[in-house]
């Protein structure tokens, strides 16, 4: 299939879908109640987006991923070179990487409540907290990612560390450290949504579970849509950015 | 330009070939007309030959063996293994070794020796037999419990040799089967695959980049040109059987190997 | 030189140093109990109210398997037609690794909505959580079995039936078995994240009910009981998964880690 062939038969597939999303609840296939039609979410949509209230909880959501953005990626990204850089430390810790990602770190939540009340360092704190795993682990493949021959060739050279640090190790990651920031940007806005549907009395995670809870279907439809439309915007641009800056790696 | 001469008539004598191509020619479909990528091959094997075909990388060499094998169709042309056509593979009438010793790696070394077996439904036991004397015929006896990832690329590609051999095929078509060994072991296993022919009486053909290889393997060698794939000249190995090793520093193995050399230099126009 | 103690002893003295902070820190007042009660008080409620924890623990459990099923069967079966099928490939692949992006916890109050807050929502969500990575793990996982296997296979002999069963299947179970561990890690957090977030029943409710009543204890109780549940099932799928694919262990011994998160392995459990 040519490219744009492929294009063509997504974008109908897509069309198809939203096509069944607004004709299933409106001839009562579905129950409309539970699923209201598309255009009905689409018009919520845009009364919702208009409303003051709505505006300063995405503010504040806006804030804490970004806060929790900054507070997890220098922490977890030193914790992760360090690892990486010393043979001693990895074998200790490396192993036990694998258990702590399969451990639910949601099941802290209640720990960061009872320390920080309910509140936005609560959910900052809880965020970073997952967020900072995940570039820590991510971190670490980075920096073993880069050749040790390409060091070698650069050391027998005479290249100091400075050098090897900026000339071949930071180009050497560059790509990585992009799919880094995507990859702990989803993680870091997962975590905040939890935080916020699980306790908080503001943020859209508050409010996406409050019309839940009220059975205000086309509000939580509306809110889904929207979330769901950033979170895929931001993860295409940054992989777009990725791909610009790794033509030369395999 | 002078196009090199195709040359056909191998010596099979008077006796049916145990190999015989005609007008063979193959085209890769492609968005602007396609890649031709074999053009009218003629050859002859006989019966109990062991011969080589040497050519430059992407020449079509493979394609050439793919097709023998019945992996493959050819756009044009025929193709008779011991007076029949190859439509599918035959593991009966032809086996086939390839580059990548292609072993399973979840089946021990017998495992994967009495692989075609199993698949025709052979009982149990004797697979069991014939795979154990496959085993010692290519000098791994005792082997037969290990895993691919515990053995040698040499060791893994006797095992392929041993999985080719099973069903005892009259014709046997290697690709390049040493390509990925090193040099010591690619000698030890030439002479190796010599001494397995030898006792086996087969027919051969076998592929190879390399001209050393040819020259000290083959009773005859078809050299091919580059992209499209022709035969440009045939050689007649006279060394006498069976080789040595002390046989590669005589001059007459630098002339044969010389003479491979310039057929692979030349451009296909004849520049 | 004093010389350093061996890894594996380190991450002992980690853990027991740990547990001995989690005991001391609470009971010395340098913590306060009701941000972490001492080991010792969680571990003897967990056991006053074990009946408790335990009819809670296999509600949990439950939905675990259940959503496993989706997350897995589907996941792997989607995933290999995905991976495998290159039409569907192209066509979907890049449209799953996006969604991916999308933190998929916004869906559960629409489950919620839709199925009340029984153990069925918890099911489709946690289902939905784990299909996306083991699918798209599956999918590039297929793609690593070589192509070469099928060659030899065919020519072999062997009909597409033999090529599915003693092939592909066979070469695909370290594929199938990471999933399998990827998909229940996944499915323990997706149901321990729907449990605490609107639920009835089930360890993760039970963490919620006594953190909004201030019982610490308890709530540590329950946090324990996921922590033992989520290592247990990680080190019960590490065991199972080493000793079904030995071949495979040796074999990928220097593997480079996988690009985190693009079309190939997303980034929780990398394996």
């Amino acid at each position: 299939m040519t490219r744009t062939q492929i294009i063509a038969t997504r974008l109908a597939l897509l069309a198809l879908v939203l096509a069944a999303w607004e004709l299933l609840p409106r001839l009562g296939v579905v129950n409309p109640l539970l699923l209201p039609p598309l255009s009905q979410v689409l018009g919520v949509l845009g009364d919702l987006i208009g409303r003051a209230s709505v505006q300063e909880a995405v503010a504040v959501t806006a804030l804490e991923v970004i806060v929790a953005f900054l507070i997890a990626v220098p922490l977890g990204a030193a914790a992760g070179i360090v690892i990486a850089e010393n043979e001693y430390l990895s074998d200790i810790f490396k192993p036990m990487l694998f258990y702590v990602f399969s451990i639910p770190k949601s099941i802290f939540l209640p720990m960061f409540i009872l320390l920080f009340g309910i509140g936005f360092q609560q959910k900052v704190a809880y965020a970073a907290f997952t967020t900072g795993f995940v570039v820590l682990m991510s971190a670490t493949a980075a920096v073993e990612s880069v050749r040790a021959d390409h060091v070698l060739v650069a050391r027998s050279y005479g290249a100091t560390p400075m050098q090897i640090l900026w000339r071949v190790y930071v180009p050497s990651m560059l790509p990585f450290l992009l799919e880094t920031l995507r990859i702990s940007m989803i993680f870091n806005f997962t975590g905040v949504m939890i935080a916020e549907m699980y306790a908080s009395r503001t943020g859209i995670g508050h409010l996406i579970a409050n019309w839940g809870e009220n059975f205000q279907m086309p509000q939580l439809f509306a809110g889904v849509i929207v979330l769901s439309a950033v979170a895929i915007i931001f993860n295409e641009a940054v992989r777009a950015l990725e791909v610009r800056c790794s033509t030369w790696r395999t | 330009m002078q196009h090199l001469a195709n040359l056909t008539e191998l010596r099979g004598g008077a006796a049916e070939p145990a190999i015989a191509v005609d007008g063979l020619s193959h085209v890769y479909a492609g968005a602007d007309g396609g890649v031709a990528a074999l053009v009218d091959i003629r050859l002859a094997v006989g019966k109990g030959r062991f011969v080589v075909i040497v050519g430059p990388s992407g020449c079509g060499k493979t394609s050439l063996l793919m097709m023998l094998a019945g992996l493959r169709q050819a756009s044009q042309g025929s193709i008779l293994c011991l007076g029949r056509p190859m439509p599918l593979p035959d593991p009966q009438r032809v086996g086939v070794i390839f580059q990548e010793a292609s072993l399973f790696p979840w089946l021990t070394a017998l495992d994967n020796i009495e692989f075609p077996l199993s698949l025709r439904g052979v009982p149990r036991a004797e697979r069991r037999q014939r795979a154990t004397a496959m085993l010692s015929l290519v000098g791994l006896e005792g082997f037969g419990e290990r895993y691919p990832h515990e053995l040698s690329g040499g060791m893994k590609q006797r095992v392929s040799i041993a999985r080719g051999l099973i069903q005892d095929p009259p014709l046997l078509l290697m690709d390049e089967p040493f390509a990925a060994l090193d040099e010591q072991t690619r000698m030890t296993m030439g002479h190796e695959l010599l001494r397995i022919w030898s006792t086996t009486n087969k027919t051969v053909v076998f592929v190879t980049h390399s001209l050393t290889e040819a020259v000290y393997l083959a009773d005859e060698v078809l050299v091919m040109s580059a992209r499209p794939g022709r035969i440009v000249d045939h050689i007649e190995v006279t060394l006498p059987r069976p080789r040595r090793y002390d046989m590669m520093a005589t001059s007459l193995f630098g002339q044969l190997r010389d003479r491979i050399w310039q057929q692979i230099r030349k451009l296909p126009d004849g520049a | 030189m004093m010389s350093w103690p061996a890894a594996a002893v380190v991450r002992w003295l980690i853990l027991a140093l740990w547990l001995a902070l989690w005991e001391l820190l609470p009971m010395t007042g340098l913590l306060p109990e009701l941000f972490l009660p001492a080991l010792s008080k969680t571990l003897g409620v967990l056991y006053l109210d074990r009946q408790i924890y335990f009819a809670a623990l296999l509600i949990t459990l439950y939905e675990v398997a259940c959503s496993m099923l989706i997350a897995c069967g589907l996941g792997i079966l989607v995933g290999a037609l995905i991976g495998g099928i290159a039409l569907l490939r192209e066509l979907l692949l890049p449209v799953f690794s996006s969604l991916y992006a999308v933190p998929i916890v916004i869906l559960y109050p629409i489950f919620t909505a839709w199925f009340g807050i029984g153990s069925s929502s918890k099911i489709a969500f946690a289902g939905i959580y784990g299909f996306f990575p083991v699918m798209l793990s599956t999918a590039a996982g297929i793609r690593t079995i070589e192509p070469q296997f099928l060659l030899a296979a065919r020519s072999m002999g062997a009909n597409l039936p033999q090529l599915v069963t003693r092939v592909i299947i066979p070469a695909s179970l370290p594929t199938v078995f990471a999933g399998l561990r990827l998909g229940g890690a996944l499915t323990i957090i997706g149901v321990v994240v729907s449990e605490m977030l609107t639920a009835s029943a089930g360890i993760g409710y039970l963490v919620t009910l006594n953190r909004t009543i201030l019982d610490s204890p308890r709530v540590f109780a329950g946090i324990l009981a996921i922590l033992v549940l989520a290592i247990a099932y990680y080190m019960m799928a590490r065991a199972l998964e080493r000793r079904m694919v030995v071949w495979q262990a040796a074999g990928r011994q220097q593997r480079l880690a996988p690009r985190l998160g693009s079309a190939a392995m997303p980034a929780p459990t990398a394996a």
